[in-house]
């Protein structure tokens, strides 16, 4: 367990090239000991750049890495301490789910004693206790990669346990069994996990810190509530939420005020420090209700189509040129065509140069 | 036409074994017959059709001081060159095929690919190429004429086979299993020990394979490279041959040359049935 920090991290797979194309710009950051963390983006970003950094299968082309500021840039990856599960199982087939998941402790000279019982309470949580004495490549899919993830957590003292996408072949009800047992695991031995994936709801459920990536730039990090209702910019709006942020093109008309098409909206944001008028005004479904005694904020909609989730109703509808989704309770009655939605003011994001202010 | 598809499958099955098998039992037949049996007509069945003996078997383990040939000597150095010349070939062609897979090399132009196509390069050359220089260094270190010289010049020629099939086999195995074992606690050395090369068995088994028949059948090397004091198989089977045709030990010797392969084939088929060889990987 350790604090692990990165420092001006930044790599390239041709730094030597006259144009380098970097896979990971400058950033740094620090994980917390015994957090669990959520790197999130979309394919291809540098998520599992930066884990292979961390773990040192990659050498970062610039930058320093800290596990309890001890300087660990230059050291080889088992020298590290540290586990990683791949997106798919990788067990070692000559073996049994027993030595599978003692290799990491065998590696590390542990007494038998110690693996023994290290290695049957990471099977009792994964429910691998009966498979303890099969071939491991006798195993199903999500078995095989309960095995890995049990050689990630069979020792106690590892740095981090760094998860690259782990439950993609998992199928979804044991899914969210393992993502509680994860955290059940983190909460009773304080292990730092981190874990890397492009879907927003695993993130959300599984980390209290989201790391959000996008081409190679981390751009915010907070935790799940931060991200939903302040994102940092439009592209976190976008990629966070389901429906994406709202955002509209708008012109700021006053200190706090905006006007998208002709209707003025007052924020709680402060605008005379705009260099550029040209703004976007992003708000989530989720803050957008039917007006009903509301006296300003109002827009005028059209509804297009109404669409029941079961818990939910989602109303897209257009404003002019804009489309605009809402989410509203299930019970609400949406009577006619044109309907008057209400902007609260205080849950509005402006946006210049896609950036908040 | 289901029946009809029985009926072919079975046609070509059956038409195929006597295809492999008919030829062992001849030679098995010729081994035991005599000059009147193998030169007067047509006859298949001992005891019935001619009178069995054992003088083609005999000749074989005969010295030459006796009338025959004496193969036995010639056979265990082609066992050990053969078994020896693998085991090496094994050894430093898996080591090469694993740092071909797993690093990347350059010099200059050259690089991962070219190197491996290099290795396969020294068999697309024809073996009589390669006679001349081989004869000329194997005499500029004193080794013509020796199992040492033989075994070096069969490694050279077996090596390729061991890397074109390793290097192929590490590609398939995922770079995670290595990356895994390394994260896991294994030193580089460890991680290719304790878990790649497990994992390769199947993969070693087939090159082991190749590099045994390969070594074993080679009549071309054996030849040249060798005078008097060392035979291999091949050569005196090939000496075996005189003015009258010994078709009798000449069939004893081709059985117990071809014994070894047969043995090899069984072992492998049976490892094959289990499932083994298939599958290793995810």
């Amino acid at each position: 367990m350790a604090k692990i920090d990165l420092s001006n991290i930044s790599h390239s797979y041709n730094p030597n090239d006259p144009n380098p194309v970097y896979a990971l710009n400058p950033f740094s950051m620090t994980w917390e000991n015994g957090n669990r963390y959520a790197i999130l983006g979309p394919s291809g970003c540098g998520k599992t750049t930066m884990l292979n950094i961390v773990s040192g299968l990659v050498r970062p082309s610039a930058g320093k890495i800290l596990f309890d500021d001890k300087n660990v840039t230059d050291l080889k990856t088992e020298e590290r301490n540290i586990a990683q599960v791949f997106q798919f199982p990788v067990i070692y087939n000559t073996m049994t789910v027993f030595e599978n998941l003692a290799f990491p402790l065998k590696c590390r000279d542990f007494s038998k004693a110690k693996i023994d019982e290290r290695v049957n309470s990471v099977a009792e949580t994964l429910n691998l206790k009966s498979f303890l004495n099969s071939p491991a490549r006798k195993l199903t899919a999500d078995q095989k990669q309960l095995i890995s993830l049990g050689r990630g957590l069979v020792r106690e003292d590892v740095a981090a346990v760094l998860m690259d996408e782990p439950l993609t072949v998992i199928d979804p009800d044991l899914k969210f069994r393992l993502r509680r047992n994860l955290k059940e695991i983190n909460e009773q031995y304080k292990t730092t996990l981190v874990y890397v994936t492009h879907d927003q709801n695993e993130a959300m459920t599984f980390a209290d810190n989201i790391i959000v990536m996008s081409e190679g730039e981390v751009v915010q990090t907070g935790s799940p509530k931060e991200l939903f209702e302040r994102p940092n910019t439009t592209f976190v709006g976008y990629f966070i939420g389901s429906p994406a942020m709202n955002l509209f093109d708008s012109e700021a008309t006053s200190e706090n005020t905006v006007k998208i098409n002709n209707t003025i909206i007052k924020t709680n944001t402060n605008l005379s420090n705009l260099k550029n008028k040209n703004i976007k005004l992003g708000i989530r479904s989720e803050f957008i209700k039917i007006a009903k005694n509301q006296s300003e904020n109002l827009v005028d909609v059209n509804v297009q189509k109404v669409e029941d989730f079961g818990n939910y109703k989602l109303i897209t509808a257009r404003m002019d040129n804009f489309e605009i989704k809402s989410k509203v309770n299930r019970e609400t009655e949406i009577s006619g065509e044109k309907i008057k939605l209400h902007i609260p003011a205080e849950k509005c994001c402006i946006y210049e140069n896609n950036k908040l202010i | 036409m289901s029946k009809l598809y029985t009926f072919l499958k079975y046609f070509f099955i059956v038409f195929w074994a006597v295809f492999v098998v008919a030829p062992f039992l001849w030679a098995l037949t010729t081994s035991f017959k005599d000059f009147q049996s193998v030169n007067g007509g047509v006859t298949y069945i001992p005891w019935v059709d001619f009178e069995p003996n054992l003088e083609g078997w005999k000749v074989l383990i005969k010295s030459p001081a006796k009338g025959g040939v004496d193969i036995v000597e010639p056979y265990f150095n082609s066992l050990f060159v053969t078994c020896t010349a693998s085991l090496i070939s094994i050894i430093l062609g898996t080591l090469s095929a694993y740092a071909l897979s797993r690093y990347t090399f350059k010099a200059g132009f050259v690089k991962n690919n070219d190197i491996t196509f290099f290795f396969i390069s020294q068999r697309i050359m024809p073996p009589i190429v390669l006679s001349i220089p081989f004869f000329l260094f194997l005499s500029s270190i004193n080794l013509l004429d020796s199992l040492v010289g033989l075994i070096v010049v069969y490694i050279v020629l077996l090596m390729p086979i061991a890397v074109w099939i390793m290097v192929d086999f590490f590609n398939k195995v995922p770079r995670e299993i290595d990356e895994t074992a390394l994260i896991d606690g294994c030193n580089p050395y460890q991680a290719f020990l304790k878990v790649v090369l497990p994992n390769s068995i199947p993969g070693l088994i087939v090159a082991g394979m190749f590099c045994i028949i390969f070594g074993w059948i080679d009549f071309f090397f054996a030849f040249i490279l060798t005078f008097t004091e060392v035979q291999l198989l091949p050569v005196k089977i090939v000496a075996l041959n005189s003015s009258v045709t010994p078709w009798w030990s000449l069939s004893a010797s081709a059985l117990v040359s071809v014994a070894p392969l047969i043995i090899v084939a069984f072992i492998v088929e049976r490892y094959l049935s289990k499932g083994n060889l298939s599958g290793a990987i995810k």
